[in-house]
């Protein structure tokens, strides 16, 4: 019996060796761009992205949030709701805090953008920590379950404990800001570090809920970019990466890192994180880095997933060039196991659906296995 | 003669506290504050940017420069009020409307800033007529356009597109930069320019202005 093209996926995280490449490809952005402004192609007007890309021969990579959601205790959270943007305060024993959100699918983006963080001064350290601390992790696996069984066998859910990053990421890019968090550890390296654990603490927590749910593959963590996090990478991220593809492995999962940035210097301090799959890669022109180089820092035990920039699906190139890509790309990636075709790392707005289709007959083409171009 | 040049080292080194006590010094030794911030500020700024876009250095070495850079401007600025900061030209810098990423373009601006053109720095989510207005307003020499996403990189082309209406298009070199773009789809779009990270911005910007 043919396999689905979620076992195709799986089948290759896990390192087995197929006939053929499998796709696994992410609509989300244009999708959500053209739903809401009601320019669906004509014929995919009322379908699903599953549905849509079903039609077009590809395997599903659809966003779930997360399958543990945080609630909160001995505290007072007050949310305020002026489309798009969300004001978000925390008033607690110890202070007050608050973030201003932005929230809105309509341009295509799934996930909300902070307009003014949690931290704004020293002051907000035990306040926030408070917060933290007093954040209860509750399974939302039925809202997932749901997700899943829509999408069934045509392609995986990608999803996690929390919503996209690791812990410290959550504090540099959720809580602090980047440059803020860059004086921050300079001028006062402790609370920093303070604020580091406790977020730990929490999204541990948050692992041993769901570590429970039936879900294959964990992201674990999202957008990097080497320019930010290298210098504290080794300190920071790995051994928290570590701890967490342990504690996966045991349970018989499988680790993912969605690795859409410039990855460059971060490559060589990849393996060292046991993390299993790095998807969404992003390769040149829309990065610095050429698939054979992440190949080779990766090595043949890391299942790459990606390999077709954005930019590709743009007008700007022909189908003539977009053809010459992908097939150069599977040349570069023979003899091309481990390795899952998908986009670095989303179908732009503007971008041509019926690409996506196109990828399928280069794979029928030139991605049987092992590749011989 | 004060060794200026010691004040550009602590620039690149990120010490704050260094170069602004040589700043100080230099200062108290008769050296000119427009000979400061061209060897020592722009000169460290530059370094930084170099090292920058050669991978030696990362976001984090960037921010402190800068920190040190802001803080020896601080203490050089009540001397310049009468003659002002000299520049090389004036850039306008942004987020597209929709874009709600700003750390790229941050990073360009403050390089910008170290390397002696004067900044307007407008934000993120910047809407296609403030972006015009201000670079009339401003008669600034660039436009500075940064977007991370693949939705929001078409809006570089809209602006670009407005200035034509408005007249403008001749009097203004844009340049284009964030995680999606290309010198590919700069040239698509009619830019003028592109640059991959703030270190390369420098070079590319003082090219547009001649210098």
């Amino acid at each position: 019996m043919a396999m689905t093209q979620k076992q195709r996926i799986l089948a290759v995280a896990r390192g087995e060796h197929l006939d053929k490449l499998p796709f696994g490809a992410r609509i989300d952005v244009w999708y959500n761009y053209h739903s809401a402004h009601k320019t669906l192609p004509e014929k995919y007007k009322g379908w699903s992205q599953t549905d849509i890309l079903r039609d077009q021969g590809a395997g599903a990579q659809y966003r779930f949030p997360a399958v543990v959601k945080e609630e909160y205790k001995d505290m007072e959270v007050v949310e305020q709701h002026d489309p798009p943007n969300i004001t978000t305060e925390y008033r607690t024993p110890v202070g007050t805090v608050s973030k201003k959100e932005i929230f809105d699918t309509s341009e295509g983006p799934w996930i909300k953008y902070e307009m003014e963080k949690l931290f704004k001064s020293e002051k907000d350290y035990p306040v926030i920590k408070y917060v933290m601390e007093h954040t209860i992790p509750v399974d939302n696996f039925e809202a997932y379950y749901k997700v899943r069984d829509e999408v069934g066998e045509d392609g995986m859910v990608m999803t996690g404990a929390g919503l996209l990053w690791s812990p410290v990421q959550r504090v540099m890019r959720e809580i602090i800001g980047y440059e803020l968090f860059f004086y921050e550890l300079a001028d006062r390296p402790a609370e920093v570090e303070e604020l580091i654990e406790v977020m730990k603490d929490l999204e541990r927590r948050k692992l041993k809920i769901a570590i429970k749910c039936d879900l294959e593959i964990f992201n674990i963590c999202a957008n990097w970019s080497d320019d930010i996090q290298t210098p504290v990478f080794k300190k920071y991220f790995t051994p928290w990466f570590q701890e967490v593809s342990d504690l996966l492995h045991a349970h018989g999962k499988l680790a993912m890192a969605h690795t859409d940035g410039e990855m460059r210097r971060l490559l060589p301090l990849f393996p060292e994180t046991r993390i299993d799959i790095a998807e969404a890669v992003t390769p040149a022109p829309q990065t610095l880095v050429p698939m054979t180089e992440f190949r080779r820092e990766l090595g043949d035990n890391i299942t790459i997933w990606g390999g077709i920039p954005s930019v590709l699906f743009e007008p700007m190139y022909s189908d003539e060039e977009f053809d010459a890509y992908v097939k150069n790309l599977f040349k570069e990636m023979a003899p091309g196991y481990r390795f899952i075709v998908g986009m670095g790392d989303n179908l732009p707005f503007d971008g041509d659906i019926n690409r996506v289709g196109r990828v399928v007959e280069l794979i029928d083409k030139y991605g049987n296995l092992p590749i011989e171009i | 003669m004060f060794d200026v040049s010691l004040v550009s080292k602590a620039i690149e080194e990120g010490n704050r506290e260094n170069a602004v006590q040589l700043t100080t010094e230099a200062l108290s030794a008769g050296a000119n504050p427009q000979d400061i911030i061209a060897h020592g500020l722009q000169s460290g700024m530059g370094t930084v940017g170099e090292k920058f876009s050669s991978g030696e250095y990362f976001l984090p070495d960037m921010l402190m420069a800068a920190r040190a850079m802001n803080s020896c401007l601080e203490v050089l600025k009540p001397l310049l009020d009468k003659t002002g900061i000299p520049t090389i030209g004036k850039v306008v810098i942004g987020t597209v409307e929709g874009d709600m990423h700003d750390i790229g373009k941050n990073v360009v601006a403050t390089f910008l800033k170290g390397s002696g053109f004067e900044v307007f720095d407008l934000g993120l989510n910047v809407s296609d007529k403030k972006f015009i207005d201000e670079v009339r307003e401003k008669k600034a020499d660039i436009l500075g356009l940064s977007a991370l996403l693949t939705t929001t990189m078409p809006f570089m082309s809209r602006i670009i597109k407005a200035l034509d209406a408005s007249g403008m298009r001749s009097s203004v070199k844009v340049i284009v930069g964030g995680a999606p773009v290309t010198q590919d789809y700069a040239n698509y779009i009619g830019a003028d320019a592109y640059a991959h990270d703030g270190g390369k911005a420098i070079t590319v910007c003082k090219q547009l202005v001649g210098k």
